[in-house]
């Protein structure tokens, strides 16, 4: 089910039991992609000398799956841990500016619900909460964003990403490069149908043009995660340029 | 099972994690943005999703730009599902058959 599908359906004044389940729905396309990467992540932590209560210790509480891959890729015994934890700032960087764009639709909520909800902020989480609360803004209802169906798709994140790790872990290096089979390509795929629930025309994308270009060139010259940080922050200087313009 | 230095680092890098997550909306809530601020704020969700997957638009891989290509065509016409499955499906196999 698209994030449009899910808005359009009547299930949208429904309880918060269908808001919640709405979102878990939501979530499964998402899943697919996840899954896999989950199990090769626990497979390679074992093979860095984590354990597995080790690594679930750290899907569990850290919680950022990109984070994670480079921090086992970096593991040594024993751990450089300033090093890790730099990277680790690095790659979850984003989270500042997802934060600041999920804000504005925040306002309706006491921080003692928005603390623990931020918790469970991903990428995936994010993506769908923010892009269901624009569509419900389009629509006019009130408030846009549902904390229910955030947490339904956050949760279903959760609970996969922690147990299918921990499952990578137990099972070690029996599994083979999941690259192979295509499952990566869900990522872009998730990626793009939210990005044109987004769309407001070719004039607004312009920033999301620059973004990918920079990301891109930095990438290709720059090693690390740097690419993520550097489109990020030259889409949003087009977007602030631009907008003097108009 | 544990060990201390690994404990230790699993624990400094949820810190710093939660810290970038809740950065962003204790430093916004309760402020009224400019128009440009609005205008960035709108742009940025775009800009962090194509910046993680700017990855995929630059591989040396012919299968993997190929299928990217047929991903990026479902992603304007299909919803959620039939895209993933797409392009899950077509990397699957342009790998498979073109090596």
């Amino acid at each position: 089910m698209s994030v449009s599908e899910a808005t359009s359906s009547d299930t949208i004044d429904g309880g918060s039991t269908s808001e919640f389940r709405r979102g878990v729905v939501s979530c499964v396309p998402v899943l697919l992609g996840t899954i896999p990467y989950a199990l090769v992540l626990g497979a390679q932590a074992t093979q860095k000398g984590l354990s597995a209560v080790e690594l679930s210790l750290m899907t569990g509480l850290n919680f950022a799956g990109g984070s994670e891959f480079a921090a086992i890729q970096l593991w040594t015994s024993p751990p450089h841990i300033v090093l890790i934890v730099a990277i680790t700032f690095l790659v979850n960087s984003r989270h500042f500016l997802m934060g600041a764009a999920l804000a504005p639709f925040l306002g309706h909520l006491p921080p003692r619900k928005v603390f623990p909800a931020l918790f469970f902020l991903c990428d995936e989480s994010w993506a769908l909460g923010l892009a269901d609360a624009k569509q419900r803004a389009d629509a006019g209802i009130a408030p846009a964003f549902s904390l229910r169906y955030y947490m339904g798709a956050a949760l279903a994140m959760y609970l996969a990403w922690v147990g299918f790790t921990t499952l990578g872990a137990l099972l070690g290096p029996m599994l083979g490069d999941v690259q192979h089979y295509g499952f990566d390509m869900a990522f872009p795929a998730v990626f793009l149908v939210l990005m044109r629930g987004m769309w407001k025309g070719v004039a607004a994308a312009r920033p999301w043009l620059v973004s990918l270009v920079v990301a891109a060139l930095v990438y290709l010259v720059v090693p690390g995660a740097w690419y993520v940080a550097a489109g990020a922050v030259s889409g949003l200087a087009a977007a602030w340029l631009m907008a003097g313009d108009a | 099972m544990i060990d201390m230095a690994t404990l230790l680092t699993i624990v400094l890098m949820a810190g710093v994690t939660y810290l970038t997550r809740i950065g962003g909306y204790v430093v916004l809530r309760n402020r009224v943005l400019s128009a440009r601020a609005t205008a960035v704020m709108e742009a940025a969700p775009g800009c962090v999703l194509i910046s993680v997957i700017a990855t995929a638009f630059v591989s040396r891989n012919p299968a993997d730009l190929l299928a990217l290509a047929i991903t990026f065509i479902a992603a304007t016409r299909l919803s959620m599902l039939p895209t993933v499955l797409i392009g899950v499906a077509s990397a699957g196999l342009l790998r498979h058959v073109l090596g």
